[in-house]
């Protein structure tokens, strides 16, 4: 293989999976953060009714 | 049971993208005139294709909302768009990559690079703008009409580099040079593995996305009702 | 057909009773204009830039005029009452962007000769080719600004959308115009590779036109 070339090679391949690598775990992150908050109303809304 | 299929499927696109990623490095020889540069070739183009498959699938969604009034079209047309400048971003900094070896500068104001910087503008315009608008519906009316102002400038993209001499490579793959074979078959072949391996990723975070924005409009109504009480 | 004079005539006089924006838009442009000359090296002819600046000017000044376009309604809810009567959306978005485009032609005609004479640039070389280009980039700035004035009338952050969704789409028919201005101004003329240009000018505007008309009920129906 082109040693020259080799290195931006990776920097090509690393910008590709990197990018995709961190959309993937934005994703992950918003989805439990997003959980914690329905869970957390809906709680709010069923003590509001025990109490009601 | 859903996310189940779709964990199977991200299980799925993620082996085979490194079974590609396999042959690619290993298996392919070095282009005769690139070296080994060349191989980012295998992802700069199937992600542009990705990307601008995503957002022609916004534009259709968004005509749908726009007909229907169903918001479930609006919900695939933000999963779409934001799938698709993530790979319209993957595209940009693949081809700058390229561009620093092949040119020997990272950017050139060339037309097609031009457009395709254009496109990242504007969709990211649309992205913004749904942020700011509060009320639902209103939010999906606004963002459909502009999402189909959005798809000419992906058309004008698309079309480029036939339009204009650019310094940007012309078209080799098959289907678009009318038959005419401009790439050896071999590495043609894995370019369009590559592109399934990539369509199937995207597939996967774009129903990742689609679930979220449902859970959101669940909270968003949760939270007006609560506020109602 | 009535209707649309009817709408453009309504927002000429408005406009021409108070020039607000008018005045506004030409000051602006000359502001535009002193300043870029600090910035570039204007000893020559304005040969390489000129079509470039020009459209700069015409593009930021013009946004001054075509952001108010539907924002002016809003007082009094006189939007409301114009969606309301039996006036077709259409003929009220095609009023108001003639009224938008006969505004800028003003603009245009107040700057262009003074660019001339700051720049020293020869603008009335070709002059039909200049009004056809100017008549065609600055109906498609005026449809487009015209668009997502309707589009952003209601928003909370009108003022900080509008020109991060305007310009970017503004840039196709921005990029046309400045390339053929820039070779009318060297002196060149239109050439056989300008005309992608030309043909992407007329393009944009049939299709913008059309899109818009289409889609504007969506928008004004609330």
């Amino acid at each position: 293989m082109d040693e020259r070339n080799f290195q931006y090679m990776f920097y090509g391949f690393a910008v590709a999976w990197f990018l995709l690598a961190a959309y993937l775990l934005t994703l992950v992150a918003r989805e439990s953060k997003l959980r914690k908050e329905v869970d957390t109303l809906k709680r709010m809304l069923e003590e509001r009714e025990n109490k009601g | 049971m859903k996310t189940k299929i779709l964990m199977a499927m991200a299980l799925c696109s993620g082996l085979y993208l490194v079974r590609n990623l396999y042959i690619i490095l290993l298996q392919l020889p070095d282009e005769a005139a690139q070296g080994a540069i060349y191989r980012i070739m295998y992802f700069h183009v199937p992600g542009w294709i990705t990307s601008f498959s995503a957002y022609f699938l916004a534009a259709v969604a968004s005509l749908y909302y726009l007909v229907k009034r169903d918001s479930r079209a609006d919900e695939f047309a933000v999963a779409l768009t934001e799938v698709g400048t993530i790979f319209t971003l993957l595209g940009l900094g693949t081809g700058m990559v390229w561009a620093r070896i092949i040119w020997g500068v990272w950017w050139v104001w060339d037309p097609r690079l031009t457009w395709a910087f254009i496109c990242f503008l504007i969709y990211a315009g649309y992205l913004m703008l749904r942020k700011t608008i509060d009320e639902p519906g209103q939010r999906a009316r606004i963002a459909a009409v502009v999402s189909l102002f959005a798809f000419i400038s992906v058309v004008i993209t698309y079309k480029s580099i036939d339009w204009w001499r650019t310094q940007h490579p012309g078209a080799v793959l098959s289907f678009r040079t009318g038959g005419e074979q401009r790439i050896d078959p071999g590495m043609e072949h894995m370019l369009f593995q590559n592109w399934f391996a990539l369509t199937a990723f995207a597939a996967v975070i774009m129903f990742l996305r689609l679930g979220q924005e449902r859970m959101q409009r669940e909270l968003d109504a949760l939270r007006r009702y609560t506020h109602n009480l | 057909m009535r209707h649309v004079l009817t709408i453009a005539w309504k927002d000429l006089r408005s406009e021409l009773r108070t020039k607000e924006s008018i005045n506004a838009a030409a000051a602006f442009s000359m502001v535009i204009l002193v300043l870029f000359s600090f910035v570039l090296d204007i000893s020559g002819e304005a040969r390489e830039f000129g079509g470039g600046l020009l459209w700069l000017v015409f593009a930021f000044a013009g946004a001054l005029v075509l952001n108010r376009s539907f924002a002016r309604e809003q007082s009094n809810d006189c939007l409301e009452a114009l969606v309301a009567s039996p006036l077709p959306g259409w003929a009220l978005f095609l009023g108001k962007a003639l009224a938008n485009f006969a505004l800028l032609a003003i603009v245009e005609l107040v700057a262009l000769p003074v660019f001339g004479i700051l720049f020293n640039a020869e603008w009335l070389r070709f002059p039909g080719w200049i009004a056809l280009i100017c008549a065609l980039a600055t109906w498609g700035m005026t449809v487009i600004g015209t668009m997502f004035s309707a589009l952003t009338v209601n928003l909370r952050l009108r003022e900080l959308m509008l020109p991060v969704l305007v310009y970017p789409m503004l840039i196709p028919v921005l990029m046309a115009a400045m390339q053929l201005t820039s070779a009318l101004l060297s002196g060149a003329g239109i050439a056989a590779d300008d005309w992608v240009w030309v043909k992407l000018l007329i393009g944009f505007d049939i299709i913008f036109t059309s899109l818009s008309l289409a889609l504007i009920d969506v928008i004004l129906v609330n």
